[in-house]
């Protein structure tokens, strides 16, 4: 018989209840409009997740269930792609003040490609500077949103300046 | 008003074709990326809207901002990632359609539904505008309070496979929608420290993260996002797809009137908006369904519900900016700012002094829907191979551009972190089946409940007997009660049907 994972299914009620207390330690001091909601929904929230854990706390004593985390990490190989995607995006978050949306996106893109098993190196490169290319054209070219600037974008920049004054 | 007059307006808006286009298409593009709201990119397309006459202005912020509701419901229906909250609902349907091999049919459905729902509810507002002009005032934050009440039952049909999960997952939701300072007093709750959550958790890194992250991690599981029947399907996609999802179309012709109508009746109060109508049409279409227990599996309804009532919204909104001056929602603020540039009064004068931009807002917006579905359908057929890509190409790509979506809303880097965070939890809800849908409605429709059912309370000094004290309010208490009492009724009525026919066997 298959038993539930238990340690899986407690993470969420876990994290909840950590929000719950953390949220009602911060609304300790304030007016009744400014707690009633939250402090009705996180009463029901923590009634919930006691039952939750009430339920689980049953189907661990009667064996129906373990307290390990079953397939939420799958395997080893599909783990390490899922860590080295999340670590990747961290890197591309920080990273992009300095490189700029363009040359981040498309270093981000080849090493995220890299990292899921793309080995070609023309896909490598070809679909990194396509999505580079099309976010560059929407977001900054054609939107002139404020994403940060980098290398690409400043020398675009002086490029297209250098063009509207007029070549020597 | 005259016949003259109208068919004039029709015949003007027609000519301004090479506005129309383009807008479509820009509207697609932006609508189908998460983050890309239609208000911001009017924003940044201030100068251009500012720059050209008034009609030009309008047909081209209207035709963005109809395409940007319907490109929401694509990439909800193909790869799980709702481009807005307002295709949120979608996913529910579209993306299991997708499983099925019907991807296709599933973009014509989500295709026909917003078009004709936003058509249908645009011609309706052109015949019924000063009448529908009194529902905004009509409905005040008492009513508002059970009308946010029927969305936020949905979270108790999503529950239905694992019912404390889904609630746990919902009100989950619901204390996230909490964060931020509160509607009386600003002072701030649970922020962690973050001056940017000051305004509350913002939907597009919640969306984003719960929808597109987490999918794009746990997609990397498989090779490809559909099974071997849907990928043959895809690969030998015809246009016998087309028709066949024209055909579900039409055979559900009244449930793309009557959803549609939802979102109208919801985009005129203003505040409410295009995530709270599809999720109320999708409620209401499952409840009032002769088959509630497949929705969930694929089924056209569950489609056509959410997408008819996205788009029904676009023509609701405008009814409050244009007959009272008060925009009835952040896209429609925007388009009263280059009215307001242009020398436009809004209010009821409007009609009086300039009937050609009053009425003219509306029959853009026909114009606009009747190009948009001969724009449209026919890529139906090609944006349906997307279910071809391997996910080692899709997961990489899903998750560095949505990222970079998430910043498009309020333009903070820290969003694309938030994005992250709900990306991770999204995951381990997904994998231990705590539903985000559940999670998701918890954020959007927390902080409204919040805030009017505050504001009632703040106007009766405390008193919940307001929460009972007008006509309307009370005939949807009636309403709610019936929505939440009918399943267990038709549940008792098939158990004795069942235990009649096992009585009669034996």
């Amino acid at each position: 018989m298959n038993k539930t994972p238990l340690g899986a299914d407690l993470i969420i009620p876990a994290l909840a209840l950590c929000f719950a207390g953390y949220f009602f330690f911060s609304i300790a001091d304030l007016a009744w409009e400014a707690k009633a909601n939250g402090v009705l929904i996180g009463a029901v929230l923590v009634l919930l997740i006691a039952i939750q854990a009430g339920r689980s706390a049953v189907e661990w004593v009667q064996g129906r269930g373990n307290l390990g985390f079953g397939p939420l990490f799958g395997s080893r190989d599909v783990l390490v792609m899922r860590a080295g995607m999340v670590l990747l995006t961290v890197a591309f978050i920080v990273g992009m003040p300095w490189l700029g949306l363009t040359l981040s996106l498309f270093l981000g893109m080849a090493a995220g490609l890299y990292l899921t098993g793309v080995r070609k190196r023309s896909h490598l490169l070809w679909v990194s500077v396509t999505v580079a290319a099309s976010a560059y054209l929407l977001f900054i070219a054609a939107l002139n949103s404020d994403f940060p600037h980098g290398p690409v974008e400043n020398a675009l920049a002086a490029l297209a300046a250098w063009f509207r004054a007029g070549r020597p | 008003m005259t016949w003259d007059f109208l068919l004039g307006q029709f015949a003007i808006q027609f000519g301004l074709w090479w506005v129309i286009w383009p807008a479509i298409l820009l509207g697609i593009v932006v609508g189908i990326l998460p983050g890309f709201s239609p208000q911001n990119t009017l924003i940044m397309l201030l100068p251009l809207t500012l720059a050209v006459k008034v009609e030009v202005a309008l047909a081209f912020m209207i035709a963005l901002y109809c395409a940007n509701h319907l490109a929401g419901g694509i990439p909800a229906i193909l790869v799980k990632i709702p481009g807005s909250g307002g295709a949120a609902a979608t996913t529910l349907d579209g993306y299991p359609m997708t499983q099925k091999g019907q991807a296709q049919q599933a973009l014509v459905l989500c295709f026909t539904a917003s078009v004709f729902g936003g058509l249908i509810t645009t011609l309706a507002t052109i015949a019924l505008l000063p009448w529908l002009s009194q529902i905004g005032l009509v409905l005040r934050s008492v009513e508002m309070v059970v009308v946010m009440l029927f969305g936020l039952t949905l979270i108790a049909v999503i529950a239905a496979k694992d019912f404390l999960k889904g609630l746990i997952a919902g009100f989950f939701g619901l204390l996230i929608g909490v964060i931020g300072t509160d509607h009386i007093y600003n002072t701030p709750r649970a922020t962690f420290g973050f001056l940017e959550l000051y305004d509350g958790v913002p939907l597009v890194p919640a969306l984003i993260g719960l929808f597109a992250i987490s999918e794009a991690l746990v997609m990397l599981e498989e090779k490809m996002i559909v099974g071997k029947e849907g990928q043959a399907k895809a690969v030998s996609a015809q246009w016998s797809g087309i028709i066949d999802g024209l055909r579900l179309s039409v055979k559900h012709w009244w449930h793309i009137v009557w959803t549609g109508f939802v979102g109208l009746f919801i985009g005129i109060v203003p505040g409410a908006g295009a995530s709270i109508a599809s999720f109320v049409a999708y409620q209401q279409s499952r409840l009032w369904s002769k088959h509630p227990e497949l929705y969930g599996t694929g089924i056209p309804e569950g489609v056509i519900a959410p997408e008819s009532a996205n788009n029904g919204v676009t023509s609701g909104t405008l009814v409050p900016t244009l007959a009272l001056g008060v925009p009835g929602g952040s896209t429609a603020a925007v388009m009263m700012i280059v009215l307001q540039y242009h020398g436009m009064v809004m209010g009821p004068r409007l009609f009086s002094t300039n009937p050609e931009v009053a009425y003219g807002v509306f029959v853009s917006m026909a114009v606009a829907y009747i190009f948009m579905i001969f724009t449209i359908l026919p890529l139906a057929r090609y944006m349906s191979r997307i279910v071809l890509i391997e996910t080692t190409y899709l997961a990489p790509i899903i998750i560095l551009v949505t990222i970079v979506a998430a910043f498009g809303e309020r333009q903070y880097l820290f969003d694309m972190g938030l994005a992250l965070v709900f990306g991770v939890i999204g995951y381990v809800a997904h994998k231990t089946n705590y539903h985000v849908t559940a999670i998701l409605i918890g954020i959007i429709l927390g902080p409204l409940f919040e805030q009017y059912l505050v504001r009632a309370l703040r106007i009766s000094q405390g008193d919940a007997s307001i929460l009972f004290s007008s006509a309307l309010g009370n005939t949807l208490w009636a309403l709610l009660a019936l929505s939440l009492l009918l399943p267990f009724w038709r549940g008792w009525q098939k158990r004795k049907a069942l235990a009649a026919e096992q009585f009669g066997e034996e």
